[in-house]
């Protein structure tokens, strides 16, 4: 897939952050999400709590510990959001109080899958909100003659075919690995409009990547980087997520 | 709905206040304190007398100040005179009744008060001090209780009691060498220099201006009685008073919107598939608490929201900035008790080491009235940035009221509390965001009308 040939990106679009009730004046500005035109892509809401979230995990002065934490906050926004997109139906109960409540079941089971190592790290924030969540790997690295990513081991449920599929992976660069992982998870019998591809940060030139090639596959992130830089790391990034989070 | 009743009384006091849709007054049980004095020469008793009195109402609004704590500090020169026995502490001149006027002034308006405390070794005060807050009836004990008349003007009963001096100074005698490190030639000393010179003089005439005279003591059953009997319907008055003064609050909930600083957690199909879990009387206890902590988790995410932030810029490892943004100071939380316990789980998750405070208001099984039982806030929550006031539910708002009281009076500015509920009504929103409109509010699920406060009972399982 060819990438980004753009020379520099341009700088995120900032905006006033804060609640509708306070004044342009009492917020303060902040770089927010570039906007991206697909349908299946959905991004959290820019609060100032969720910008504050990422700028912490952004900094290079940030420890471990802290990345840890409050790159967790974040996930677990996004498996909320995520799980939004799960289909319910309608189920009406009894209040402690003795009233009917016309609620929602949730329907369908999930499993989640995540790219080896950084995809891992979400796996704390998945099962916070789905107890006892089947999780099945893939390990998806650069081959080193061909420089292009290459299968090198997976782990799935068996009866994946008959799940919605969580995909786990922090940072959405060229999109080359998640669009293998897709391929593999598509090879396995799960068809494109049950994958959820949950990212903590994408660039614009992965997602238009991803959505020409799936056009069903929905993706949830929490922010649109400004792009890429000449060896692909998404820009202003955070880093190697897996380096901050496992071993720096 | 619930019923929209309202006193025609109180309907037309409502009316007639024009600013009545702007802000609301909401008075606490506390404001409006009654003040019950007790004077008597030294050793006559008085101090039994009042622990006498409020051990028998055995209610935690009562609480006792004895005017010693206000015994003007001595300089050098006054102060070599008491340590020789030789300053007159039984004159009026040694009480500053300014201060305490002072004091007794901010109790009446309801705001929290620090005691001085006074050393009797030292002859000075310290510098630590009690504090007071919120008692509805304050019991002043003191030789000269019913001696400055700005004093007793604010008093609802004063007492007199009264013994025979040689029980006076026998009994002065004992507490003097116990508990002040006297001796008994310096008590003497001053008994007859000061003390009984000063009682002819100064302590009597008070017999005049007291509305109960009580010979003997906590010996009179009968006058204790009394004044027992007094006091709870006082009491009861001010409860009446209160529990009206919320229905008045009701007013035009029904017809006006929401405050634009009221949140309701979107309702996406995750919300309503866990509201649903929560509310079926049919899940079982785990899947409650597992879906009750982390939808709370999300009611926090969203109260933290209302918090203030200030612009920050990084570097990013890429060696590139961010410009982003950090929270301008530090965020503690307010637990109302016991409800407001069901979100520390999910206040845990997002800010793991959060102070908190916490408060136990419950509401009086035969009134419904709110009660202020228990208070232990953070020493500095008038500096911390954001204070999130947690509750799991709020029906008639009465509790959520008088947490938000005590928040403001302790020093927090209104638009700096973040009140967060799991569950609440119109009602309840309507009365809270009228008093106070300054403040955010988050709510996790709207309920049509006045709930039982179960969701507690099924969090802690009893």
């Amino acid at each position: 897939m060819a990438t980004a040939t753009e020379k520099r990106p341009e700088p995120g679009p900032t905006q006033c952050v804060g609640p509708d009730y306070r004044s342009e004046s009492q917020k303060p500005i902040a770089t927010v999400s570039t906007a991206v035109k697909f349908e299946n892509v959905v991004t959290l809401p820019q609060t100032p709590q969720l910008i504050a979230l990422l700028t912490m995990i952004r900094d290079k002065n940030t420890e471990r510990a802290d990345f840890i934490f409050y790159s967790n906050r974040i996930i677990r926004l996004l498996v909320e959001e995520g799980l939004n997109h799960l289909p319910v139906m309608e189920h009406t109960v009894t209040t402690p109080v003795g009233r009917t409540y016309a609620g929602l079941m949730f329907q369908g089971k999930i499993c989640g899958v995540s790219i080896m190592r950084a995809g891992e790290a979400m796996e704390q924030g998945l099962r916070d909100c789905c107890r006892s969540v089947r999780i099945g790997k893939i390990l998806i690295q650069r081959d080193e003659e061909t420089s292009k990513p290459k299968l090198f081991y997976d782990k799935l449920p068996e009866d994946i075919a008959e799940r919605w599929v969580l995909l786990l992976d922090p940072m959405f660069a060229t999109g080359g690995s998640a669009i293998m992982a897709v391929d593999v998870l598509k090879s396995r019998g799960v068809p494109e409009e049950r994958i959820l591809f949950l990212n903590l940060i994408a660039s614009p030139e992965g997602i238009k990547n991803f959505a020409i090639k799936f056009h069903k596959v929905r993706v949830v992130t929490a922010f649109v980087d400004q792009g890429l830089d000449e060896k692909n790391y998404i820009i202003p990034g955070l880093g190697d997520f897996g380096d901050r989070f496992y071993t720096m | 709905m619930n019923n929209g009743y309202c006193s025609p009384a109180l309907v037309a006091d409502a009316h007639a206040t024009d600013t009545i849709a702007k802000r609301v007054h909401y008075s606490p049980p506390w404001a409006d304190l009654s003040i019950i004095g007790v004077a008597g020469s030294s050793g006559s008793g008085k101090s039994t007398l009042s622990h006498a009195i409020v051990s028998k109402l055995n209610l935690p609004w009562v609480v006792i100040m004895s005017m010693d704590s206000y015994y003007k500090p001595l300089d050098a020169e006054a102060s070599k005179k008491a340590f020789l026995n030789e300053y007159d502490f039984d004159s009026p001149d040694a009480i500053d009744f300014d201060a305490l006027l002072e004091t007794l002034r901010d109790l009446k308006a309801g705001k929290r008060t620090e005691i001085p405390v006074y050393s009797f070794e030292k002859h000075q005060r310290l510098k630590e001090t009690t504090t007071i807050y919120s008692p509805h009836v304050l019991v002043l004990e003191g030789i000269f209780a019913l001696y400055d008349p700005r004093v007793m003007e604010l008093m609802d009963m004063r007492i007199y009691c009264e013994a025979d001096a040689d029980t006076c100074l026998s009994r002065r005698i004992l507490r003097d060498v116990k508990d002040r490190g006297r001796t008994v030639d310096g008590c003497i000393k001053q008994w007859f220099g000061f003390v009984k010179p000063n009682y002819e003089k100064y302590v009597v005439p008070q017999r005049n201006h007291a509305d109960i005279i009580v010979p003997r003591g906590v010996e009179n059953r009968v006058a204790m009685t009394m004044v027992t009997q007094y006091i709870e319907r006082k009491l009861l008055e001010k409860s009446t008073h209160h529990r009206a003064a919320l229905k008045s609050l009701e007013i035009g909930f029904e017809s006006e919107t929401l405050s634009d600083r009221v949140t309701i957690l979107k309702e996406t199909p995750q919300l309503r598939g866990m509201n649903t879990l929560i509310q079926d009387i049919d899940t079982c206890s785990e899947d409650f608490i597992f879906y009750f902590d982390r939808l709370s988790c999300l009611i926090i995410e969203q109260a933290l929201n209302n918090v203030h932030f200030k612009e920050h810029t990084v570097e990013t490892p890429a060696g590139r900035q961010y410009r982003g943004l950090a929270a301008k100071g530090e965020v503690c939380a307010v637990i109302v008790l016991r409800g407001g316990a069901t979100f520390e789980g999910g206040l845990r998750r997002v800010i793991p080491d959060c102070r908190t405070g916490r408060l136990l208001i419950q509401s009086n099984t035969r009134t419904g009235e709110p009660e202020l039982h228990y208070l232990k806030l953070p020493n500095d929550i008038s500096k911390h940035e954001s204070v999130l006031l947690l509750d799991a539910q709020m029906s008639s708002g009465g509790s959520a009221l008088m947490a938000v009281q005590v928040l403001v009076d302790h020093g927090v500015p209104q638009d700096r509390i973040v009140f967060a509920t799991y569950s609440a009504g119109r009602v309840g929103i309507h009365r809270l965001t009228k008093v106070f409109p300054e403040i955010a509010v988050v709510v996790g699920n709207m309920v049509p009308d006045f709930q039982d406060r179960w969701v507690e009972k099924r969090y802690f399982r009893c």
